[in-house]
């Protein structure tokens, strides 16, 4: 069946590992990757954001993150942007929008308008790439909307929601249903909801309960629900049934609009003939003559090996795990032990308030690499180790707003580099 | 590590693993967990692993009621285990819950008198399989099936297996010094290879033979999972103890155990320590060296020292399910990459999280319609690959998926057998003529 060669090793299966999987598989390079468990990808909001806020204490949003990029890129050379250039975190977006519109599932927009997409408190959202299901939720547009809850799905506040856009001229109104299909539930789970989205009489329920309470509305929110694997069928099937355009609005984790993007990215590279074994944390590995020769990963007896070519760290930030810390104020990189950029001292982590405009120094830490995305102390480490995703160092990714991006273009990149 | 994959390793760390409880506490309350469960996505009964395993575990104390009975509908299958990103041990913190609840005399009687019945195929085997054509007869009729629902709650449609006609102790007795070799190995077999499916046995011999290994069957009991899944720890600690006791010298000796049922290898490696709290120096060297036999065969293979010339074509297109309790050893899919070895064999990977029997679990009157709902994408893929049998590494998962599907089940290491030109037995010496 399967006996492909051991080129590329991935460690990590966030959006970074998955797209530097899926691209090195692309171009026929036998790939495997380990992750201890999901990632961010079950989180965030199934868009890529790329680039929100600049300068990071901007009260305004970047309305064309193309036209604010070079500003960027001269203040801060280090970022991993600048290292990506912004003709491959183009091809990295437009690579990845071909892909979901290969799966029925088209991605929507581009670097030149970032979309205002509603919350699910109703604030306004930047984000560059969004999936067709959420696009008719952009604020641009101020014409009414309803919101829709669900009894028993306590993860999403319509009302709040609602007044939220009220204030912000938004005619929105909601309401919250009570399905007979849910009646037995103390409460249900947004997959599970997504679940049952795509039953058709399930949503034949939902849309004749929605109509008498449609009024004005031109548009409809739901939560992020509208199916899994049939999303695209799902959303049309309801905007036919309501007669007007249907758009969801992504909540707490778990996210489907993530988990979509997980399953697409996943599928190619195992169509690729590349693996993706989850449950499979890297504890530690073998180096010999400045290059890495084998990873560790833990097991239910002892460690097994992985020997391969290429090794593919993305593990992640602090908030993902690739990098820890304690009290004592040690910071650190799980499974090379990598030299990191990180601030001194414990007292300089954090600003005083938690909502700082500039962000908290200590999510900046991370790894510092080459323009090959190699880990350097001064001189590259080793000759067949790249890093990808918010494990790099010297960005403010959640001021910005560019976790997704920055994660999406360095996977291109690496994937593309040790494809060469 | 030792120098050859085949001599066991016997410098042991200490232990420090934290009790499976402490793990609770690097829970982030993200809910992928929930995302993955096969029994959540199917049951109102159970909300998920988040919720039964590190939320409710903040409330569980030493002497206090537990506050959460729904836990029980956990099947341990571990896929949440394996998806969440920080390393909570959620089957395990459900399993000791579990336990609890037995321990503290909140089954009801009938229940406790079915778990404790089912839980211990050995002694099952031991009755049945000497009276096989009667045991088989009667377990199989609507006769002894209406009366073991009415009794003692066992689902009247859940996959029986049928005795074989000779223990697998006795045929590996019988040819014990067929061939001596400097490499040895200790073969675990389990309760389905001894009184079930011999065939699986002698494959495996087969195969480590034809790699030029001596291999040793000693006697030994049930891993004690289904005594560790039904909460009855005492119990399963006895067993435990026993298996120790019958092959910790072997490996004292230098010599590796190897299993090809993968629930007991997982629980003679882990299941067993963890749920028991019981890390003794000779329990350790157990974890160290016992081995799925495919886990083995890779490393083998690894090695450069597996024999992979002159394997035998095999021109089918077989649908693969890797059990969950596979997965759950985080080796990546081992199988697979041994069946990828075989000429013109085609295998095609199940996606699906679980067939949802969970071992036990799926025995239960009240859990039987929970496990068919379960396994419902997997006995669909199989239907699709439409092969003429199916592959499966665990006993129950492949009574199961035959039960529901009509399709027999083969371990995959009867394919290896066969290829190196070994006569098989059962279904697939069907498909082979
Ligand atoms: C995905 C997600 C969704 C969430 N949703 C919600 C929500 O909707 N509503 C809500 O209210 N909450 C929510 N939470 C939880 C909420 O964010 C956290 O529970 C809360 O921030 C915890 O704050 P804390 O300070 O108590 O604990 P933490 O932020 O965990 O801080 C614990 C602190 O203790 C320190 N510490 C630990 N051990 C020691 C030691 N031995 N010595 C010294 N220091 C020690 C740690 O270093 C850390 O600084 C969510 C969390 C996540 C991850
Ligand atoms: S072990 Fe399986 S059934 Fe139990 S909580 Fe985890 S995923 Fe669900
Ligand atoms: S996946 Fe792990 S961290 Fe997330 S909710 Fe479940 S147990 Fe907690
Ligand atoms: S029989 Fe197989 S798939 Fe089913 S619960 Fe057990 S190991 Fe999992």
């Amino acid at each position: 069946m399967n006996s492909m060669a051991n080129d590329v090793l991935v460690i990590g299966a966030g959006l970074a590992g998955l797209t530097t999987a899926w691209q090195a598989s692309r171009h026929g390079k036998g790939v495997r990757v380990i992750a201890k468990g999901w990632g961010a990808t079950h989180w965030h909001a199934g868009c890529v954001d790329v680039l929100g806020y600049w300068p990071v204490d901007s009260e305004t949003p970047a309305t064309n993150p193309a036209a604010t990029l070079p500003d960027l890129l001269a203040a801060n050379p280090q970022h991993p942007y600048a290292l990506v250039g912004l003709a491959r975190l183009a091809a990295a977006l437009g690579g990845l929008q071909h892909l979901c519109s290969d799966a029925g599932y088209p991605l929507v927009g581009s670097l030149d308008k970032n979309w205002r997409l509603p919350t699910a408190v109703g604030a306004a959202r930047p984000t560059c790439l969004a999936p067709a299901t959420m696009i008719a939720g952009d604020l641009d547009d101020d014409t009414p909307m309803l919101l829709v809850g669900f009894k028993q799905l306590p993860d999403f506040y319509a009302h709040l929601a609602a007044d939220n856009l009220v204030q912000q001229g938004i005619p929105a109104r909601h309401v919250v249903l009570d399905l007979p299909a849910l009646a037995g539930r103390n409460f249900t789970t947004a997959v599970n909801l997504a679940r049952f989205m795509q039953q058709s009489d399930f949503r034949a329920a939902v849309a004749q309960a929605v109509k008498p309470h449609l009024g004005k509305a031109a548009r409809v929110g739901f939560p992020a629900v509208l199916g899994l694997e049939e999303a695209t069928a799902v959303h049309q099937d309801l905007q036919v049934q309501l007669g007007r355009p249907v758009f969801e609005i992504p909540g707490l984790p778990p996210s489907v609009a993530g988990m979509r993007l997980h399953r697409i990215l996943k599928a190619a590279i195992e169509k690729n003939g590349g693996q993706v074994h989850e449950g499979m944390e890297a504890i530690g590995f073998a180096a010999d003559g400045g290059r890495v020769t084998a990873v560790h990963t833990e097991t239910s007896g002892r460690p097994r090996q992985h020997r391969y070519e290429q090794i593919v760290l993305a593990t992640g930030g602090i908030l993902g795990g690739g990098i820890v810390t304690n009290h004592a104020g040690e910071v650190c990189e799980v499974v090379f032990n990598l030299p990191l950029r990180h601030p001194e001292n414990r007292l300089e982590w954090f600003r005083r308030d938690f909502l700082d405009k500039q962000g908290h120094p200590i999510y900046r830490s991370g790894v510092s690499v080459n323009e090959n995305f190699q880990p350097m102390d001064g001189r590259v480490l080793y000759q067949n180790l790249y890093a990808a995703g918010s494990t790099l160092a010297g960005f403010e990714a959640i001021r910005e707003r560019s976790f997704d991006g920055v994660a999406l273009a360095t996977g291109y990149a690496v994937g593309n580099l040790v494809s060469n | 590590m030792a120098n050859n994959i085949w001599q066991a390793q016997l410098n042991i760390e200490a232990h420090t693993l934290k009790p499976v409880e402490l793990t609770l506490d690097h829970c982030i309350k993200c809910n992928i967990c929930v995302t993955a469960c096969p029994v959540t996505a199917v049951t109102d009964l159970f909300p998920g692993p988040k919720y039964v395993g590190p939320q409710a575990g903040r409330f569980r104390h030493q002497g206090q009621p537990s506050p959460d009975h729904s836990v029980d509908y956990c099947n341990g299958c571990r896929v949440c285990n394996m998806v969440c990103p920080t390393g909570v041990k959620i089957a395990e913190i459900n399993g000791r819950a579990r336990a609890h609840i037995v321990q503290s005399g909140q089954v009801p009687l009938r229940r406790k008198l079915r778990n404790n019945l089912i839980a211990r195929p050995e002694l099952m085997g031991k009755f049945g399989q000497p009276l096989a054509p009667i045991a088989n007869g009667l377990l199989h009729s609507g006769f002894g099936r209406f009366f073991a629902k009415l009794l003692l709650d066992i689902a009247p449609n859940a996959p029986l297996p049928r005795f074989s006609g000779e223990r697998f102790s006795r045929w590996a007795h019988k040819r014990r010094d067929a061939v001596r070799s400097d490499r040895k190995v200790v073969y675990f077999h389990g309760c389905s290879t001894e009184y079930f499916e011999a065939r699986v046995g002698k494959a495996a011999v087969q195969v480590l033979e034809a790699n030029g290994f001596e291999v040793i069957v000693p006697s030994q009991n049930c891993c004690g999972l289904p005594l560790l899944s039904n909460g009855e720890f005492a119990a399963a600690q006895a067993y435990h103890e026993s298996n120790i006791r019958h092959m910790v010298d072997y490996v004292k000796q230098g010599y590796v155990i190897v299993g090809t049922s993968t629930s007991c290898t997982l629980t003679l490696k882990e299941e067993a320590p963890e749920m028991l709290a019981y890390h003794t120096p000779d329990a350790r060297l157990l974890t160290a060296n016992t081995f799925d036999i495919h886990e083995f065969l890779v490393h083998l293979l690894d090695a450069g020292e597996l024999k992979t010339d002159g394997l035998r074509p095999m021109p089918l297109t077989l649908a693969y399910h890797p059990p969950c309790q596979y997965r759950a050893h985080r080796l990546g899919r081992p199988s697979t990459e041994i069946m990828a070895l075989i000429p013109e064999l085609t295998i095609i990977e199940s996606q699906a999280a679980c067939c949802g029997v969970g071992g036990t679990y799926g025995y239960k009157a009240e859990k039987y319609d929970i496990t068919m709902a379960v396994g419902k994408p997997l006995f669909d893929f199989v239907q699709q690959v439409h092969g003429p049998i199916a592959v499966c590494d665990s006993e129950t998962c492949r009574w199961n998926i035959a039960a529901a599907t009509g399709v027999p089940l083969v371990h995959p290491i009867e394919l290896l057998a066969a290829a190196y030109g070994y006569e098989p037995e059962g279904p697939l010496a069907e498909v082979m003529t």
